[in-house]
């Protein structure tokens, strides 16, 4: 690799907190070095398989479960064609059905969060068809004008809905698995960051013009840090990153506060790197080290300060009190997870055009002990250029449109990908076993 | 014209990267021998490996210029292995901070009191031997507005003072205390091209106002700073030199 200098990381030990999150390598997959079709990121059939053979299969993230605390608190959210409204039960359960009254297909709620109306009932503002809280038809004003009387079936159709992670989740499919069964190993990984002790700090979403794969491909892989994000060279270790691929799911750990090997080392501390130090509680003036060693020192000192500042690192090892544990959960959700915060994308398919999708921005950030919760960020909901999302974001943001342009290209016939884009190559494979079972794409297939 | 270094001993202190390094290879190149130290014990051992190639007596080994007894001894050490020291120029630097009260600390141990102590383990030698040269190093942040009121600048500034003086009170010695105020400079490893990275709607601007688009280089400094450290400027003595490409605004009158 393209390195100056060669650099040790320490890293955690999986001894060290046992019980938390898995460190070890996983087993290297084998997974080729074929061609991905550009044709899965712009062809209108591929798309189609997608949504059958792949959208309606899996679970999908729908919400936040501290959005909908109590019985009647629903989450209305689309994902493709489809609205889906997800809803606290006066049990205290979820439960969830389309978004479609059965009368004129009119939606019952806009996209976003709210609250039923009196009588613990969605009514809908069309005729006024009234649904209970599961979906159940409850009224239908003159009903004897109409001869054929009420739909048979009594009610929207359901969906399923689980909880995990402080997260409300959703498949279409009648038949999937159970949620926990799906995510794998990811509760096991990210339980110990405890998300329901972080408020929202972001709600946005992007309408951008590309396919979502494009989207999630930017964010499963470090290779691209040296060319769209050069400034981040003072602040993460691009090169010592380890890539973990599972059954659905796949990781890198990166480690942060830590100048990039591609780089020579400056004699001060980087303005990114001070920032860490600062959000810590740290004085980047007192600091004496190497700057090779700040990454360690601040890993100690949130250890010995971390619970003064009401801030419970107990379950984290130290890589994680620093670095970045980036977890792609498959299909669509990509997760920057930090002992503080946590930086998700939900990336998801536009309704009908595969050159364009909506990027989903929710950040989160632990609430110290004792604090009062901030207010929850309204949500936003813009396209592409018209504000900034940040340097970093808007730096991936501006060049995606060019990328997913040049998949269009007869010149391109598809990702040459390296081992680096390792987790870019499970992602598709993934994705070809939903679509072509395990025997992968088969002539003619992309 | 010959700078008539040939043969002299010099003492760069921050000598391992950057303009120090630069400064070291020119008194290598034009053959005298060389003592360095700066506080990474593997830069300086890199840095000595590569100014071995001129020929010339090479040594070098870590300190902290903070560390005034850690740093005595390492004067003294370089002082006896060189056999005396003609040139001294210390260049150590803590770099710029604003902020905390504690960047003030750090640039006076390091950007003041390294000068001081240095000088102070080279002055009685130089006295007893009737020459010596010495070349401090400030910037033209001392001079004119550049990234914020902060502890590098005004101490920096200090050491154009001390210079003066120092020259004032030494010339009848034979010894000659010059000054030289670097424009930024850019170069491999340098925290200017960590800002450029980093920093770069700043570093650009910076970039705007250097009336050649660029910044100085190392051996830029360096040219300027051998020549006032060198017999060739014989009558020159107190003078603060600024190199810059024309950046700063000022008129010298």
């Amino acid at each position: 690799m393209d390195v100056k200098r060669q650099q040790e990381i320490t890293r955690a030990k999986p001894e060290d907190r046992p019980g938390g999150t898995p460190i070890e390598q996983a087993p290297a997959a084998e997974l080729g070095d074929a061609l991905i079709p550009a044709e899965r990121y712009t062809s209108p059939e591929f798309m189609q398989l997608e949504w059958g053979q792949m959208w309606k299969k899996v679970w999908l993230l729908g919400g936040r479960s501290d959005d909908m605390p109590e019985p009647g608190n629903y989450i209305a959210t689309e994902i493709g064609k489809e609205s889906v409204l997800l809803v606290r039960q006066l049990d205290g359960s979820v439960r969830g059905f389309y978004n479609v009254c059965l009368h004129r297909a009119n939606r019952l709620k806009p996209d976003g969060i709210g609250t039923v109306e009196e009588e613990m009932e969605f009514k809908c503002r069309y005729h006024h068809w009234a649904y209970s809280l599961n979906g159940g038809l409850k009224h239908i004003p003159d009903l004897d004008t109409f001869p054929q009387g009420a739909p048979p079936c009594g009610r929207i159709p359901e969906i399923k809905v689980a909880e995990w992670g402080s997260f409300v989740w959703f498949s279409l499919d009648p038949d999937a698995p159970p949620l926990t069964e799906y995510l794998g190993i990811i509760p096991e990984h990210l339980d110990p960051y405890h998300f329901e002790r972080m408020a929202w700090t972001r709600d946005v979403t992007v309408e951008w013009d590309c396919n979502w794969k494009t989207s999630v491909d930017a964010f499963n892989e470090t290779y691209h840090v040296q060319g769209i994000h050069p400034q981040l060279k003072w602040y993460l270790d691009d090169i010592n990153v380890q890539y973990d691929c599972y059954d659905r799911h796949n990781r890198y750990l990166i480690p942060f506060a830590a100048v990039s090997p591609r780089v020579l080392l400056p004699s001060t501390i980087p303005p990114l790197i001070a920032g860490i130090m600062e959000a810590a509680g740290m004085d980047p003036a007192e600091y004496e080290g190497p700057i090779t060693g700040i990454r360690r020192a601040v890993q100690e000192f949130k250890r010995e300060h971390g619970l003064e500042q009401g801030k419970d690192y107990s379950e984290l090892n130290d890589d994680q009190l620093t670095d970045d544990y980036h977890y792609t959960i498959f299909p669509n959700v990509s997760m920057n997870v930090h002992a503080d915060d946590l930086m998700m994308f939900r990336q998801r398919l536009h309704p009908t055009d595969p050159n364009k999708m909506f990027y989903d921005i929710w950040m989160f950030e632990l609430v110290p002990e004792g604090e009062e919760w901030p207010d929850r960020p309204r949500h936003q909901l813009f396209k592409h250029g018209d504000r900034t999302i940040g340097e970093v974001l808007d730096q991936d943001a501006f060049n995606l449109p060019h990328v997913q342009n040049g998949m269009q290209s007869e010149a391109f016939e598809g990702l040459w990908i390296g081992d680096q884009e390792v987790r870019i190559r499970h992602f598709h494979k993934t994705l070809s076993d939903y679509l072509y079972g395990h025997n992968g794409p088969g002539e003619g297939d992309f | 014209m010959d700078l008539g270094l040939k043969g002299k001993k010099a003492i760069v202190v921050g000598g391992a990267r950057g303009i120090g390094y630069a400064v070291a290879e020119l008194f290598a190149r034009e053959g005298c021998d060389v003592a360095i130290t700066a506080r990474n014990e593997d830069s300086v051992k890199d840095a000595v490996a590569n100014l071995k190639k001129y020929g010339t007596k090479i040594v070098g080994s870590a300190s902290d210029v903070s560390d005034g007894d850690d740093f005595k001894k390492w004067m003294e050490g370089a002082v006896e292995q060189l056999d005396g020291c003609d040139i001294l120029v210390p260049i150590s630097s803590a770099g710029g901070g604003m902020g905390s009260l504690k960047y003030w600390q750090k640039a006076f141990d390091v950007d003041v009191m390294g000068p001081v102590r240095a000088i102070d383990a080279v002055l009685e030698g130089m006295i007893e031997r009737g020459s010596g040269s010495i070349v401090l190093i400030a910037t033209t942040s001392a001079g004119e507005a550049m990234g914020g009121p902060q502890a590098y600048n005004a101490m920096k500034a200090s050491l154009v003072t001390y210079g003066k003086q120092l020259a004032l009170a030494n010339g009848k010695h034979g010894i000659r205390v010059n000054v030289v105020s670097p424009g930024p400079i850019e170069f491999e490893g340098g925290n200017w091209e960590m800002l450029k990275g980093a920093m770069e709607k700043f570093y650009n601007a910076m970039i705007r106002q250097q009336p050649e688009g660029r910044f100085g280089k190392p051996e830029e400094i360096a040219r300027a700073i051998g020549f006032l450290a060198s017999p060739a400027a014989s009558w020159c003595n107190g003078s603060h030199l600024v190199v810059d490409g024309g950046f700063t605004q000022r008129t010298h009158f």
